[in-house]
């Protein structure tokens, strides 16, 4: 099974070997290839150049062609404020300034920012789509209203009910075109983006949203498409609504309590999705909290109809080793348990566990950090390798396994500053960190810490 | 006068017609309109900012809220103006340069105004030219609100500006990818998670 299918497995709801990733790269495309925002999103060989380099640095399992809810409003005739590291911003609001909905030009893939949409969706699907889920972004119902009626939506949700109803069934139709837009050309996921519904009561949510986003729903299903609602922001009290409606998948934001989700998205056969914090964690913190970050969300989440992702758009400069990071505990189970002793070293400083003095020994001394040399395998090779070339290295060496499973191996690797499982540390000093070197190299590495 | 707990109730559900003929109901029979202010209307606000972040209500009920609140403010302030009443204090809020997001800023705009405060709202996109000005013209609090994690630096722009030249003004900052370590790191005088808890950090800084 490779990343995509595993992604889509995940997706209707089943069980993964490891967990489904989902990178949310928008603008930060632009920013991994040195472009702005303005350029990348108006650029269809940006977008691809971009989302390929995502490719090559966070071995994804899908990827979103085009992340920016403004293009079917840019098309409806917003006017859009541009800028260098955020996707552009919707700075008028064509029915408050007094046109109807019939006055609004039409959406199709000839219009607006499609063409590129649409280039870049059929290029990457060629490039990389056989092994990664693409995903259309579509601008979800209530905030495309948003966006054509500004802010006066609120006050009319009480003052003009049956029009905002009216602007909102609208704008479903509007999604069902984007939505045919991007089955057309490939996308494996519909995504609706709704941000806005977190600013709503679920009361609300199901009168105004409810019902439109299900004609989508309903559609894409009935063209063999998946489906998947992401909004941003804090949605606690919406989960349960959100749930409800017919989406395959509900992705959601940093403040979700994901262990809530899990238990509300398997009473209705759901998958889920979510939710590394994207400023404290990726974008402010280091490659290890990113690593603690993933970790706490996947003790959480669990293995079944759960698809890792950040909370929401990722942010244009966020530095690409965090990211990384992230990517190396979705693909390595060695760093998923190597990520549990960073967890450990905040709440235990280990100061009953001494190491030996190293400078003092008249023998080499071997530390091996592994989960455990009899269930893991490149543990057990790296163990072998030592055992062997201990018996063909001319120093008298003695060797220690240290495994993490138990508190002193855990100390162990701590305080040899030690990151990666499985590793060798010859005379208290991090020599191969995950990789089993050959015998003649490892031979002349206890050598020479015997010569010093 | 004890609170009139239909004008309360109305400005909780965002009566605006209601509220204005209550508000008028009491005026003309004399009840000191301070009193109307202090002990129904601003309560009210109060109430309605304390269910925000319980999830009790949500954008448009604190909309309508600050809406039926301004009817009966429209009513009451001339008259206060009037007896020569004075406002808690003069406080000045704007959206950092280049952000363009405001739903925020006015919550937190109107909360401030509803707990009895003068608001000066600068809008949007605001340099600190922008700012300069409202405190020259008797801002004693400046507020900063933005959304984006790529306009958040220039907080520290504004707070360094009025720090560097010693001035007494307040700076509180709020928005979503803002938290007390950033505002600690910044030096700013305060940071709100919404716009109640805004009330509640201008209060302290004017009482400082």
């Amino acid at each position: 099974m490779n990343g995509k299918e595993l992604l889509l497995s995940a997706l209707k709801g089943n069980e993964t070997s490891r967990p489904a990733w989902l990178p949310f790269v928008g603008c930060h495309g632009g920013f991994l290839i040195g472009k702005t925002a303005t350029e990348y999103l108006q650029s269809a060989d940006l977008l691809i150049e971009g989302l390929k380099k995502a490719k090559e640095l966070y071995r994804p399992d899908g990827l979103p062609v085009m992340f920016d809810l403004q293009i079917e409003a840019e098309i409806l005739g917003c006017r859009l404020h541009w800028a260098d590291e955020v996707p552009p911003a919707v700075v008028s609001h064509p029915l408050a300034e007094g046109k109807q909905i019939v006055d609004l030009p039409t959406l199709d893939e000839t219009k607006g920012r499609f063409p590129i949409v649409v280039q870049a969706l059929e290029t990457l699907k060629k490039e990389i789509g056989s092994d990664t889920a693409l995903y259309g972004l579509i601008c979800g119902p209530f905030t495309l209203a948003l966006h054509l009626l500004g802010n006066d939506i609120f006050l009319d949700m009480y003052d003009e009910e049956e029009e905002v109803l009216r602007v909102i069934e609208a704008c479903a139709d509007i999604c069902i075109q984007s939505a045919d837009i991007y089955l057309k050309h490939g996308a494996d996921v519909i995504a609706v983006v709704d941000p806005m519904t977190s600013q709503i009561s679920p009361d609300h949510f199901e009168q105004f949203v409810t019902p439109a986003m299900n004609r989508v729903y309903d559609y894409i299903r009935a063209k063999g498409g998946l489906s998947s609602i992401f909004v941003c922001g804090d949605v606690t009290r919406n989960l349960e609504v959100m749930v409800k409606t017919n989406a395959d998948c509900i992705s959601v934001d940093e403040q979700i309590d994901m262990a809530k989700l899990r238990e509300l998205c398997a009473a209705e056969n759901k998958s889920f999705g979510g939710n590394i914090k994207l400023t404290a964690v990726l974008l402010l913190g280091d490659e290890n909290d990113a690593k603690m970050e993933v970790l706490s969300i996947l003790e959480q989440s669990g293995n079944k109809g759960f698809i890792l992702a950040p909370g929401c758009d990722l942010p244009y400069a966020v530095p690409a080793k965090n990211i990384q990071a992230v990517a190396e505990m979705v693909h390595d189970e060695y760093v998923r348990e190597a990520a549990k002793t960073l967890t450990a070293k905040t709440a235990d400083a280990f100061d009953d566990i001494h190491l030996p003095n190293y400078e003092a020994a008249n023998t080499v001394l071997i530390d091996v950090i592994t989960l455990d040399s009899t269930s893991c395998a490149p543990c057990q090779y790296m163990m072998e390798a030592v055992q062997k070339a201990a018996e063909v290295a001319k120093p008298i060496c003695y060797i220690n396994e240290h495994k993490i499973k138990v508190r002193q191996g855990i100390g162990m690797m701590v305080k040899l500053g030690v990151k990666n499982l499985p590793t060798i540390c010859i005379n208290g000093e991090v020599k191969f960190a995950s990789i089993i070197p050959d015998q003649k190299t490892l031979v002349a590495a206890i050598e020479a810490a015997a010569g010093k | 006068m004890a609170r009139n707990e239909e004008l309360f109730n109305a400005i909780l559900k965002g009566k605006r017609k209601d509220v204005a003929a209550l508000v008028q109901a009491e005026v003309d029979a004399g009840t000191n309109v301070g009193s109307i202010l202090m002990e129904s209307m601003i309560p009210a606000m109060r109430e309605i900012g304390a269910r925000f972040p319980r999830n009790e209500v949500y954008v448009p009920e604190m909309l309508i809220a600050a809406r039926a609140m301004q009817a009966g403010l429209d009513i009451v302030d001339p008259l206060l103006t009037k007896s020569g009443h004075k406002s808690l204090g003069k406080v000045a809020i704007g959206t950092v340069k280049g952000d363009l997001h405001d739903i925020g800023k006015n919550l937190v705009a109107m909360m401030v105004k509803g707990a009895g405060y003068e608001v000066m709202d600068l809008g949007v996109d605001c340099d600190i030219a922008k700012y300069e000005e409202a405190v020259t013209n008797g801002a004693q609090v400046v507020m900063l609100s933005a959304l984006l994690t790529t306009t958040m630096p220039y907080m520290k722009e504004v707070v360094s500006h009025f720090k560097d030249k010693g001035s007494p003004v307040k700076i509180l900052i709020g928005g979503a990818p803002i938290t007390q370590e950033y505002a600690d790191e910044i030096g700013a005088d305060g940071y709100s998670s919404d716009a109640n808890q805004a009330v509640a950090s201008v209060e302290k800084v004017l009482a400082d």
